[in-house]
């Protein structure tokens, strides 16, 4: 049957092209699309997943009330009327027992690396420009084992930060804004005791905007010294050997001890969301354009049957069995599904590539500054079986429709 | 062996219109039968239900000893690939296959087209179509369409062939050729023929005929009727 379809459709060419054309379509802008909006996604994941952590412990915030002090520094029947009842965060927050969760994450199979922090807020000054940054006390060694930080560093190495020494590394957009360079030393101060001279050993660029701007890490002494709270941690941030696996381990985690434990999808929930929705609009988007392919095809499709009634009377007659003339028909919806796959996807290629090439204002970290596409195979797979589902749908009804025709009917419509 | 048809009836529309009344009839392995008659005599929807691609209201076609009306879809279109050869009125070719393609589809829906190939082949040059292998059917005259879908309908060498007004719509020179192919076919390879035809002339170059009247088969006994 599959030679009489492909006779049947080159027999028609027009149609054919016409109808071929709205597959190719659907499928280059499946594609294209999805390759643009992967690529998009794939870049920020990439930030999120690899530039902090896959998971991440830190102290949970507790927030106190009047009821926090009851049965503390009172019995719980005295009745104490506050002038001004207890509000506000309790003290800074830190990780109680930092070296448990440290000994327990190294002996954890799933974890290449864990690396206690110290975060906090500080205000750096240089000259007369001062500004608010968040300033990550890291151990270097440990710290470059969770992160991809170091493949980011435009000068110096993360490492020289060393261990102590006041020594630091800043985003290069920061160093812009304060007229800094490398090797100059600057004022940082968290709001307590004096400002602190620091010496600027490197300059990273992640191309996040957000972090570029306003981050510097340094070695933990160092910061835990200038906030005055010697080997407190507020953070542990954790490297696994399966990413997949950091929201089920996190949840494991968060049973173990008072600490927040969070994944980096977890932590970063408002921007998958908005992938989620990115990729509801991609697959409507080109579901609808197949559909429209579709209805082509069914239209097409039903065209023939009807045109061809007269051969579908012959064919039952010499032999052919209904579920032949269902195939004959089918067949022709499936091969146009097949080529207008195989062409959307290499013409969907070919737009990637082209899309590839064109350059967008901003430098995106790694000296990029063109559009990322994503070249996933599951793309490629889905767009094919897209466009040879739709199109073996709508050739389905007509070619039903076709298989339940009786020969002596159309020959009696046909001599009448 | 043969065709027996067995108080065949059949009816059509919401109002049930009668167009065969009880045919009681028999063609012989063999024979060349032409089934003739008036318009609206019943002729063609007979030959369409003694050829399977037709149900009687009620009464029974058997062939070759076998109740056709009790073979399952498959079994009945192996049959009718296996044993019968339809010619149509209209020729009813394949628009976009060649003469020979259109001579082998028969042959195609049991995947041996290239085993019949030099049959059909062998049949075209029979019926004067040498130079027309390779040519549409749009490029043929009307009785070298008719001549292609004879041969088509012999590929399978079947026992039958079912033959509606095969000269219909062919000029008389053609109808001619067509009728005598048929005549050789029945002559040569004792195929059964079974033919519609209004012409008187054709009609006699069977080796009988059955006319039908109003839905019967038309006996001694009703001519005389017919004529007092």
């Amino acid at each position: 049957m599959f030679f009489l379809a492909l006779r049947q459709l080159l027999s028609k060419k027009q149609q054919t092209l016409l109808t071929l054309l709205g597959i190719v379509l659907g499928t280059t802008a499946y594609v294209a699309i999805s390759g643009m909006m992967l690529g998009f996604q794939v870049f920020i994941i990439d930030q999120l997943v690899n530039n902090d952590a896959h998971i991440r412990i830190n102290a949970r915030e507790e927030i106190v009330s009047a009821d926090t002090f009851k049965d503390v520094f009172f019995k719980n029947d005295v009745f104490v009327n506050w002038v001004k009842p207890p509000s506000g965060r309790k003290d800074n927050a830190y990780i109680l027992s930092p070296q448990s969760w440290l000994d327990r994450l190294e002996s954890d199979p799933q974890v290449i690396a864990a690396s206690p922090q110290f975060v906090s807020q500080a205000i750096v000054n240089v000259g007369n420009i001062s500004t608010g940054v968040r300033l990550i006390g890291s151990i270097p060694e440990k710290q470059i084992k969770v992160s991809n930080i170091q493949k980011y560093m435009l000068k110096g190495k993360f490492t020289d930060i060393g261990t102590s020494g006041n020594r630091l590394v800043a985003g290069e957009d920061l160093l812009t804004k304060l007229g800094a360079t490398l090797n100059e030393t600057i004022l940082l101060t968290v709001g307590k005791g004096v400002p602190q001279p620091f010496k600027i050993v490197g300059v990273f660029k992640l191309g996040v905007r957000s972090i570029d701007e306003s981050t510097l890490f340094a070695s933990l002494t160092d910061v835990q010294n200038l906030n005055e709270t010697p080997s407190r941690v507020s953070d542990i941030a954790i490297r696994l050997f399966d990413v997949n696996l950091a929201k089920d381990l996190s949840l494991t985690w968060n049973l173990l001890g008072q600490e927040k434990v969070q994944s980096w999808d977890q932590a970063n929930e408002g921007i998958m969301s908005v992938f989620v929705t990115q990729d509801i609009v991609r697959n409507s988007m080109t579901i609808s354009i197949l559909i429209v392919a579709g209805f082509g095809i069914y239209n097409i499709l039903s065209l023939a049957v009807s045109h061809r009634r007269r051969e579908i009377a012959i064919l039952r007659s010499i032999g052919f069995e209904p579920s032949d003339i269902v195939k004959l028909f089918f067949t022709q919806g499936f091969i146009l599904g097949l080529i207008g796959g195989i062409v959307g996807i290499l013409l969907g290629l070919l737009t990637c590539y082209y899309i590839s090439t064109i350059e967008i204002s901003g430098n995106r970290g790694l000296g990029s500054n063109r559009m990322i596409v994503s070249y996933d195979w599951m793309i490629f797979v889905k767009a094919f079986f897209l466009a040879l589902l739709s199109s073996s749908l709508a050739g389905f009804l007509p070619s039903r429709a076709a298989g339940k025709m009786e020969p002596i009917d159309i020959i009696r419509s046909e001599d009448s | 062996m043969g065709i027996k048809m067995v108080n065949l009836r059949k009816s059509f529309g919401r109002i049930q219109t009668e167009v065969l009344r009880g045919i009681n009839e028999e063609i012989k392995s063999g024979e060349m039968v032409s089934i003739t008659g008036r318009s609206g005599s019943g002729k063609s929807t007979l030959l369409y239900i003694i050829s399977t691609l037709d149900k009687p209201s009620s009464g029974e076609v058997i062939i070759d000893g076998e109740n056709v009306s009790s073979l399952d879809s498959v079994r009945l279109h192996q049959f009718r690939n296996q044993n019968m050869g339809f010619v149509f009125q209209f020729h009813h070719l394949l628009p976009e296959l060649t003469a020979l393609e259109n001579i082998l589809m028969p042959a195609l829906k049991i995947n041996k087209n290239k085993a019949f190939e030099s049959r059909a082949r062998d049949l075209m040059l029979e019926f004067d179509l040498k130079d027309k292998f390779d040519h549409y059917p749009s490029e043929l005259s009307g009785g070298e369409q008719q001549r292609v879908a004879v041969a088509r309908a012999l590929i399978m060498s079947p026992k039958y062939i079912f033959a509606d007004e095969p000269t219909g719509n062919l000029d008389s020179i053609n109808g001619l050729a067509v009728m005598k192919f048929l005549q050789k076919i029945n002559i040569e390879l004792k195929t059964t023929v079974i033919f519609v035809t209004h012409d008187r002339e054709f009609s006699k170059m069977g080796h009988r005929q059955i006319t039908l009247v109003d839905g019967l088969v038309e006996t001694a006994e009703s001519i005389k009727l017919e004529k007092n």
